[in-house]
């Protein structure tokens, strides 16, 4: 399992899924960057972590899953790469479950850059006007778990994702499915209902009250882990005609 | 003779269509085996069973004695496969793409030069796939085939794409291949001329059936001979060959008179020739003509639900 993950990640290597992972957190520090600038009083951190986290959960999360799961399939589907893989003396379950591990990776990283690159935002928009330095104290290990706890809460909707990649050639039904669950996620923003919806689990961990964040926990990360279990045993258990 | 590729009644239907159709295929250790057929004859179906990428309807395949239903990854491990589709990553290098798959095969680093240095590839290892050209692409492909050194070679038109030259290197390369590294070759083409020159055996496949197979050269010598005949009225010399109970086929080319099996060519060409002055026409041309495996193909593969047009009886 070990060389197909390592095979897996070297694929990424100059792709354009390796430029998403880094330009779509940097897209939310450059945001936040400015919105700093504009103010003219500090804020406590609590407030600017939070507001990145926000954007990261509530749309930029959904939109680059789609995006990332796309381009991690489109590898295989683009150069008609699976006969080759699934021609090979290796498990074909192991070739799926690397490829999810791998997009797992991904945005776990992409999470930790977000926080890293909101925190360099923050300093840098500071160090130009030293007015608006954030006040209080910044807990990085609560915002570490809070980003843990969001990508936990988006493994439903990543396998859902992950899946629709995999299984289709053509970018067009994932594209669509990711779309139409971003664009419903943020109009049905005050929903009730929107906890048992796949792509706004994640930015309820942000939710007031506690049950929504638990049931989002608890559904993303526990029904996401059986829906990713199979999907990996469909994809591999079909014949790629 | 110990069997490198064998098919037993091999089957493969999708819904009603029947794509391969009881096919018995056996491809000898060490052969070049031409594997021929019009497109959707069941050419690419029968070599995704052979490689294990989907499962029969009946029968069995062996590849290398390995029944490739009961375990795919004993076969895997004894083919080397060039699809038609390459599947190369093109933002990576071509060094780095079959670092890849030599990291998946679990085989020494070292073989990635090996098959680099066989295919003359090594001056342009470290270029990204992306900058090459479709002939380098498919030298890639064959040297990603070869990684671990299979036994068996499955090639899916790899003179696609390939200039003149190229194609030349190729078939060079191809026919010394099973001397130099004991494998054996099974290759998918619709270049007649191209299979002619390298195979060793083929193998026809007509409308998912399996309708010739042999050793080429035998093959050739043990069908009947023909005549090619060039006169200035070829209707009428038609008429008069036909009277020597021979079918008659007409092209641009002239007339093709077809002998029996054993029939002495020269000898009969005389007779013939005699036998047209006689009837008042002038003979451009008369003589015997070696047996081309483009005949054979346009013998045995015409669909079954059309007459031969260019046969005259």
């Amino acid at each position: 399992m070990i060389a197909v993950l390592t095979v897996e990640a070297r694929k990424l290597n100059r792709s354009l899924a390796a430029l998403l992972a880094v330009a779509a957190p940097s897209l939310i520090a450059v945001f936040l960057f400015f919105n700093l600038l504009r103010g003219g009083k500090p804020q406590p951190w609590e407030m600017w972590t939070q507001s990145s986290t926000g954007i990261w959960a509530f749309f930029m999360l959904p939109m680059s899953v789609t995006a990332l799961t796309a381009l991690v399939a489109h590898m295989e589907h683009g150069p008609r790469a699976w006969d080759h893989l699934r021609a090979l003396p290796v498990a074909r379950w192991k070739l799926y479950a690397a490829k999810a591990i791998c997009v797992m990776a991904v945005v776990a990283a992409m999470s930790l850059l977000n926080l890293a690159l909101t925190l360099a935002a923050i300093h840098g928009a500071a160090a130009i006007k030293p007015e608006i330095m954030p006040t209080g104290a910044l807990d990085v290990t609560a915002q570490v778990i809070l980003m843990g706890k969001v990508l936990l809460a988006a493994i439903l909707m990543i396998a859902i994702q992950l899946w629709t990649a995999l299984r289709f050639a053509s970018f067009v039904p994932a594209l669509a499915l990711g779309i139409g669950g971003t664009f419903f996620s943020v109009v049905a923003t005050a929903a009730k209902q929107g906890v048992f919806f796949p792509w706004q689990m994640p930015v309820n961990m942000l939710a007031g009250e506690p049950w929504r964040a638990a049931t989002a926990l608890t559904l993303g990360a526990g029904a996401g882990t059986v829906v990713l279990l199979l999907a990996i045993t469909h994809l591999s258990r079909r014949e790629v005609l | 003779m110990a069997m490198a590729i064998e098919t037993r009644d091999l089957t493969r239907r999708f819904g009603a269509r029947t794509a391969v159709d009881r096919v018995s295929m056996t491809v000898p250790e060490r052969a070049v085996y031409g594997f021929l057929g019009r497109n959707g004859a069941g050419k690419t179906t029968t070599l995704k069973m052979l490689l294990g990428l989907i499962r029969p309807s009946a029968g069995s395949a062996f590849v290398d004695g390995v029944d490739v239903a009961r375990d795919r990854m004993g076969a895997a491990r004894r083919v080397g496969a060039l699809l038609e589709a390459h599947g190369f990553y093109v933002n990576l290098t071509g060094r780095e793409n079959l670092d890849l798959t030599r990291t998946l095969l679990g085989v020494p680093a070292s073989e990635v030069d090996r098959v680099l240095e066989v295919v003359e590839m090594r001056d342009n290892a470290a270029r990204r796939v992306a900058d090459y050209s479709l002939g380098m692409r498919q030298r890639l492909g064959l040297a990603r085939a070869m990684l671990g050194a299979p036994p068996v070679l499955v090639l899916d038109e790899p003179t696609n794409g390939l200039d003149p030259d190229g194609i030349a290197d190729m078939r060079r390369f191809l026919k010394s291949l099973p001397e130099r590294t004991g494998a054996t070759v099974l290759l998918s083409s619709h270049l007649l001329g191209e299979i002619e020159q390298t195979a060793t055996h083929i193998g026809i496949v007509n409308e998912g059936r399996l309708v010739l197979e042999g050793e080429l050269s035998r093959l050739k010598s043990d069908l009947a001979p023909e005549i090619a005949v060039r006169t200035d009225d070829p209707v009428r010399a038609a008429e008069v060959l036909r009277g020597w109970d021979l079918t008659v086929i007409a092209s641009d080319d002239g007339l093709t008179a077809r002998l029996r099996s054993g029939d002495d060519a020269d000898r009969r060409s005389a007779e013939l020739n005699r036998a047209l002055i006689q009837a008042g026409l002038s003979v451009f041309a008369i003589g015997p003509r070696a047996r081309s495996l483009e005949g054979i193909y346009r013998d045995v593969s015409q669909p079954s639900a059309q007459p031969q047009p260019e046969t005259v009886r």
